[in-house]
């Protein structure tokens, strides 16, 4: 994709989350404004099907090469956005998140103004690096079918054997001489009143 | 002396304070007054204090 | 539990510990410690011939010393291994052997007084944290007089008192007379939801726990009197207020105040005074016998685990998820998962639901043999590399080819994507993807492109300060909208270049911000991010820029509150800078960083006046 940047901006309202605090149309004009921006929207719920329908309709149209989600933490959607991206085969390393939410509308909610201030300079600044973003591919790595499971109380039991009998291999590390934990040690446990043993 | 101190000063509140420090050694620090981190040693200790 | 003894996939390793672990999801490689057991578990058929020629004993800890037991012992009847264990503490010794008899007297030769710890290695693919709890400890709270008074006890003792495998066989008696009590009092929520020497929050088990002592109280010993004092019943779970009531009809009287004070009558009886907040009385009550409904915590010994894992704990001291509501048993490592009350303190049926929730995380996970990892791999431009090697120094994992005189090399494998080679190369010829000198510099100039003076610069590491931000945003914490951040997946990864470059555009505050030297997710990385911000405050100050305008902070992910007090003061220093400082602050680093190079800037200006 050495081509020119063709950049979408999608900006999300998130309900009220974001667009109670932030003018969310306001943002998208000041997005089109941006260089290499080459279309710019707002949307309910950008994460839903229909947000995400509405991002990979906009890829096609506008032969959008680099894509901005303005909308919660790509702690968050980051991975959900990055699947929208690649089943209209764009690589979805060309994604850049703008945090409008967790970052913005949700920490000034009663500045409606300055939050929509920061909300353009966030937009602007994942409009930035997303014109120098670059295809990448995933790394596979090998994984070992087998796990370790540290403490041997109702926890660990539960666990190893669930694990187990998958067919996985389970080290089972307990620091005390023998399985039960503090489970073992009650006499009858609630709702059941049976037995802890 | 058991280990070597050295004066700081919190570029957050400006409080000045003595903690252990080996040199080269690189440590967490946390200003004893606003806990913050922006804690820098001193080269030249200030002068006239005792303790 | 016999179920683990015997399933063929589980490696059950007793008296062990988890010394070390390297490398990544998928591929965990453990170094555990076994300690000695000095008896053949595989052989040892819990005859018990050893402990008839014990001569020493320590207290039980299974009892919580309420009894005691011999030095070669079974934890309990039904334990597992079914293998009896001796404890090298109580032992008279080995070393020089001072008794051996239990060795003599075992037909089956299982015992072996000379064995020694050993190391066990293997490689995982995903880890399960289930370290569990410890019941808080009453001795500091001296009110209760639980140490000084026999008849006080705690609800673990009593779970003891009335197991028919506990020291009294299942009989409730007093321990200062063996009496029956003829009245049991119960306090609720000690060591929790309180200030002072107990913790904050709430048992989340307590409340049903007594409420099950007094059923069980009321269904075997009608006779004895039974109160509850407590701040809230927390009966929520399904079946639990009908528990409740059953107990309240049963003629169990709940008082709704905490006692103040617990005195000891001369018949070693006690003496409860308590404000019933119902009747706004201070009253006195008498109960043969006290029992401390005890809150639950983290146990101590799981801290060394989890900074060996990288983990972060709540500020309560429980284990982080990697979020509260969406990933509740996924540690934010990837690959490690969390079990039971290691989390938070929760009953026995939410420990099971977690620990399968825990189970089917990590076989998703290992079921398709291959696992997915970011890109953020560096590459490195062989032109612009003078083989100096310092990428490798201060790479934390080794992930480059490198030796004296030849160019770099990273190995894609080893890479864990903190970017720190590249902040440390003078030739910028590393480049990590998707955080490129080129891309994070963009990112401060667009930041910067209006009302610079308006801004602090945030440099924020993805694990913690960041993931802090996201708190303090879920958490709907309020600061002032004055900062713009800039995310990377280290704090090592943070260029001075890229701080020198806001400070020019005339960013009055720069703030560099990751985690907590215990908390660093790439090993010790976020250490050259201090190394980085020292030498460029002298930098700063030997130009005549106020170091303080570069700011320092750690903040974890669940310092939500950290993360706002910061962005409050970072507000204040803003502030304080002047629109004279900026100017001045901006010339200098014109200067310094675009030294006119007389010639060179001849030609140019020449080129421009042709223009
Ligand atoms: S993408 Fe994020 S901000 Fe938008 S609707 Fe979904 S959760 Fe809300
Ligand atoms: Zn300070």
């Amino acid at each position: 994709m050495p081509d020119t940047p063709r950049i979408g901006v999608f900006i999300c309202h998130c309900g009220t989350n974001i667009a109670g605090t932030v003018d969310v149309e306001k943002v998208a004009e000041f997005a089109r404004s941006l260089d290499n921006v080459a279309f710019a929207e707002t949307s309910k719920y950008a994460c839903s099907d229909p947000g995400q329908q509405a991002i990979q309709k906009a890829v096609a149209e506008h032969r959008l090469n680099r894509i901005v989600v303005a909308a919660c933490s790509p702690r968050m959607h980051e991975p959900t956005f990055r699947a929208c991206l690649a089943q209209v085969d764009l690589n979805p390393f060309v994604l850049e998140m703008a945090n409008i939410r967790e970052g913005c509308s949700w920490v000034h909610l009663r500045e409606p103004a300055l939050a929509t201030s920061k909300a353009c300079d966030l937009v602007r600044m994942a409009a930035a690096k997303a014109r120098l973003l670059e295809p990448l591919s995933v790394r596979k790595y090998p994984v070992k079918r087998a796990a370790m499971v540290v403490g041997g109380g109702i926890a660990g039991i539960q666990a190893a054997l669930d694990i187990a009998d998958t067919g996985a291999m389970v080290y089972l590390v307990e620091r005390g001489p023998c399985l039960g934990g503090t489970m073992a040690q009650l006499n009858k446990t609630y709702p059941t009143m049976d037995c802890a043993i | 002396m058991p280990e070597d101190k050295a004066h700081f000063k919190c570029l957050r509140c400006e409080a000045e304070f003595e903690l252990p420090y080996t040199p080269g050694k690189l440590e967490e620090r946390e200003c004893p007054k606003c806990e913050s981190n922006s804690v820098r040693r001193l080269k030249t200790p200030p002068t006239g204090q005792e303790d | 539990m016999a179920d683990v003894g015997r399933h063929p996939n589980i490696e059950l390793l007793t008296l062990s510990e988890v010394k070390e672990v390297s490398g990544h999801v998928g591929n965990f490689r453990v170094k555990v410690k076994r300690h000695a057991r000095y008896v053949d578990e595989k052989e040892c058929t819990a005859c018990g011939d050893c402990v008839e020629v014990c001569p020493q004993v320590g207290p039980d800890e299974f009892n919580f010393g309420l009894v005691h037991r011999h030095a070669i012992y079974q934890p309990f009847p039904q334990a597992i291994p079914a293998a009896f264990v001796l404890d090298m503490e109580t032992c008279l010794g080995n070393n020089p052997r001072a008794c051996g008899k239990c060795a003599e007297a075992c037909e089956k030769h299982c015992i072996n007084l000379d064995a020694v710890d050993s190391d066990v290695e293997f490689t995982v693919g995903t880890i399960v944290i289930a370290t569990g709890m410890e019941p808080f400890d009453p001795l500091g709270m001296t009110e209760y007089g639980y140490g000084r008074m026999k008849n006080v006890i705690t609800a673990m003792e009593f779970e003891r008192l009335a197991s028919s495998g506990g020291p009294t066989g299942g009989d409730i008696r007093r321990f200062s007379d063996g009496k029956t009590p003829k009245s049991i009092a119960f306090i609720q929520c000690v060591g929790s939801r309180c200030e002072g020497p107990g913790n904050s929050y709430c048992g989340n088990i307590c409340c049903m726990n007594t409420i099950k002592d007094t059923l069980l109280l009321k269904d075997h010993w009608p006779e004895i009197d039974v109160t509850v004092y407590y701040i809230d019943l927390r009966a929520f779970g399904k079946g639990f207020e009908e528990m409740l009531k059953r107990s309240r009809q049963l003629g169990v009287r709940y008082i709704r105040g905490i006692p103040g004070e617990v005195e000891e009558n001369e018949d070693q009886s006690l003496t409860l005074h308590v404000e019933n907040t119902e009747t706004g009385l201070v009253e006195q009550h008498q109960a043969d016998m006290v029992v401390l409904a005890t809150g639950v915590q983290p146990r101590a010994e799981a801290h060394d685990l989890n900074k060996l894992l990288s983990l972060q704990l709540h500020p309560e001291g429980f284990l982080l998820e990697a979020h509260p509501k969406l990933q509740p048993v996924d540690s934010p490592v990837r690959g490690i998962f969390y079990a039971g009350c290691a989390e938070g303190p929760k009953d026995i049926k939410e420990t099971v639901t977690q620990a399968s929730a825990a189970a089917g995380r990590a076989v998703r996970l290992m079921s398709q043999g291959e696992i997915a990892a970011d890109p953020y791999t560096v590459e490195v431009n062989e032109d612009k590399c003078k083989a100096c090697g310092l990428c490798l120094k201060v790479c934390p994992y080794g992930a480059f080819e490198w030796e004296k005189g030849a160019k770099a090399e990273p190995i894609e494998a080893l890479c864990a994507g903190c970017g720190t080679c590249a902040a440390e190369c003078r030739f910028e010829a590393i480049t990590p993807h998707q955080f490129s000198d080129a891309q994070i510099v963009a990112q401060v100039e667009a930041s910067l492109s209006q009302d610079p003076e308006q801004k602090a610069v945030v440099f924020a590491c993805n694990w913690c300060s960041y993931a802090a931000a996201d708190t303090a945003g879920v958490s709907r914490f309020q600061y002032p909208a004055n900062q713009v951040l800039i995310r990377t997946m280290c704090s090592g990864r943070v260029d001075e270049k890229f701080i020198l470059r806001a400070f020019e555009l005339g960013a009055p505050i720069v703030l560099v911000s990751g985690c907590h030297f215990v908390d660093c997710h790439y090993i010790d990385a976020n250490r050259q991010t201090v190394r980085r911000v020292e030498k460029l405050w002298d930098k700063l100050e030997s130009w005549g820029i106020r170091p303080a305008r570069l700011q320092l902070e750690w903040i974890s992910s669940a310092q939500g509150q950290r993360f706002q007090k910061t962005m409050e003061e970072l507000e204040r220093l803003r502030r304080e800078v002047t629109p004279r400082e900026i100017a001045h602050t901006r010339r200098i680093l014109k200067q310094k960083l675009h030294p006119p190079k007389p010639k060179k800037q001849a030609r140019r200006k020449g080129v421009a006046a042709h223009a």
